[in-house]
């Protein structure tokens, strides 16, 4: 037998669940961690897409920032998350700012790779029609290199959502991860399951939605 | 070096000309001299094919007239005016698919016009007739992808004539493809040009094609280069299937192939010989 502690039957998470999907608090923090989610995603688009054009266009700045790029994907940047905290306070500051630093390396790194792999006929085309650079951004670049771009964007979202459910597992003042943790601390573990429950049916949405949109735009852009 | 055929430089205001120009090139072992002195004419009207050995510049003299390189001597001239940098009156074909995969064959063939600024409804008119001149009618709506390699230089092809080109680049157009199609193709290219009368300059390794294409055939040196020979082609026009049995044909041919063996022998070694 599992101890209760640890697991509770489904039947009593779904009856949970059917509770706490009603209720103000439950909106407010699903509304809090999609908010979060998604400004954290898009600081991480904002910033990461001219960094990784950046690194493209000066390959020595692509060659020097690259190796520690590489190194803020690779460290568990939460550990900064309490010197966060007690600079900006408990509020959704700190877990944005993880979270956008999490999304926005993928994209970066991709988006750099991605021009890269842009086969050198078409800068010649661009140029030998005289086309400006924005043209050239906007006409040429950016639509030859979006199928190879969309999985770094793609990743950079699944990080916005991991980095804001983590964030907030570990100490927030809303969300749905925030929820999870506080029952896991609190031994509720059915409500702790109830939530664990929303946060996957989001994530799996999420992941639905953005498979959904990447074969579009490859059924555009092949 | 001295000029092998005599030039008016200053001439007719409207023709393509190369007056002594060079080019240098910087590498690691230190300088290299691609094109030592080339001066020529394209006049009105009239198709030139380049042909030489490899590595002996003639993409650098083709990309020099489409202002992508600037000759570090000399100048070329469209019109009058010095190139110094990509113009709107010169269009250009390469060897590579240069097909924008994600666009449709109309909007590829119209991408030339678009950059240009020409308004969506004049361009697609445009578009649509070079995409029936070139054979692709019922295509529009394809993308590169479900087109076989001939027919994306097909597209390439259009969209170069829609930009209505005062000169017509072409690297090695068809150097990309199987010898049937590339036959087949330069036959159409010639039906084309018959209608558009463009002045074509046209690289090429193939010399039967440079033959059954031109009005003229400037043969190049090897490195360091210059325009060793230009050969007339006196073959009437229009050429029909054919044209390569004739006994002129033969001797043109012939007498290409000698001027290029030499040149072919200089940069492959003493010792070489060619098939």
């Amino acid at each position: 037998m599992v101890s209760q502690s640890l697991m509770v039957p489904p039947s009593e998470i779904l009856i949970r669940l059917a509770e706490i999907v009603p209720t103000d608090r439950f909106g407010q923090d699903v509304a809090r961690t999609l908010t979060t989610i998604l400004v954290s995603f898009t600081i991480g688009l904002v910033l990461g897409v001219p960094l990784g054009i950046f690194l493209w266009r000066v390959p020595a700045a692509g060659r020097i920032l690259e190796p520690f790029i590489v190194t803020g994907y690779a460290m568990p940047t939460l550990l900064f998350y309490p010197v966060l905290l007690a600079v900006m306070g408990l509020n959704a500051g700190p877990i944005i700012v993880i979270a956008a630093s999490m999304s926005l390396i993928p994209i970066a790194l991709t988006t750099m790779v991605a021009l890269n792999a842009i086969k050198p006929i078409l800068h010649k085309l661009a140029n030998s029609v005289s086309a400006s650079p924005r043209q050239y951004y906007l006409k040429v670049l950016f639509p030859a290199a979006t199928p190879l771009i969309f999985p770094g964007v793609k990743l950079g979202f699944i990080y916005a959502v991991i980095g804001t459910v983590a964030m907030e597992f570990i100490l927030a003042s809303q969300g749905v991860g925030f929820r999870a943790g506080f029952y896991y601390r609190e031994l509720n573990t059915a409500d702790m399951w109830a939530y664990i429950a929303v946060v996957i049916v989001l994530s799996v949405l999420v992941n639905g939605v953005l498979t959904w949109l990447e074969k579009r735009i490859r059924r555009d852009m092949l | 070096m001295s000029q092998i055929f005599p030039i008016d430089t200053v001439g007719h205001d409207s023709d393509v000309v190369f007056d002594n120009i060079g080019m240098t090139f910087g590498t690691k072992t230190g300088v290299t001299q691609a094109v030592a002195n080339v001066s020529g004419v394209i006049p009105e009207g009239k198709f030139v094919s380049v042909i030489g050995p490899s590595g002996c510049g003639k993409s650098t003299l083709l990309d020099m007239v489409g202002g992508l390189l600037k000759p570090t001597k000399g100048t070329v001239s469209i019109n009058g005016e010095t190139v110094t940098g990509p113009r709107r009156d010169t269009a250009m074909v390469f060897q590579e698919d240069s097909t924008l995969h994600w666009r449709t064959v109309l909007d590829n063939v119209a991408f030339g016009l678009e950059v240009k600024g020409v308004p969506k409804a004049d361009r697609y008119e445009s578009a649509r007739r070079m995409i029936e001149l070139v054979g692709l009618s019922g295509f529009e709506d394809h993308r590169p992808g479900q087109l076989s390699g001939g027919m994306k230089q097909r597209v390439a092809i259009a969209r170069a004539l829609a930009m209505e080109p005062r000169v017509l680049l072409m690297d090695e157009p068809f150097g990309a493809l199987d010898q049937q199609t590339r036959q087949f193709i330069g036959r159409e290219l010639l039906r084309i040009w018959e209608k558009t009368r463009n002045r074509v300059l046209f690289i090429t390794h193939d010399i039967q094609e440079a033959v059954y294409l031109s009005d003229e055939v400037w043969v190049m040196s090897a490195r360091p280069s210059v325009v060793k020979e230009v050969v007339t082609i006196d073959l009437p026009r229009p050429r029909p299937e054919g044209t390569h049995t004739l006994p002129r044909f033969r001797e043109l041919e012939d007498h290409l192939w000698e001027l290029v063996k030499v040149e072919a022998e200089k940069t492959l070694g003493p010792g070489a010989r060619l098939a």
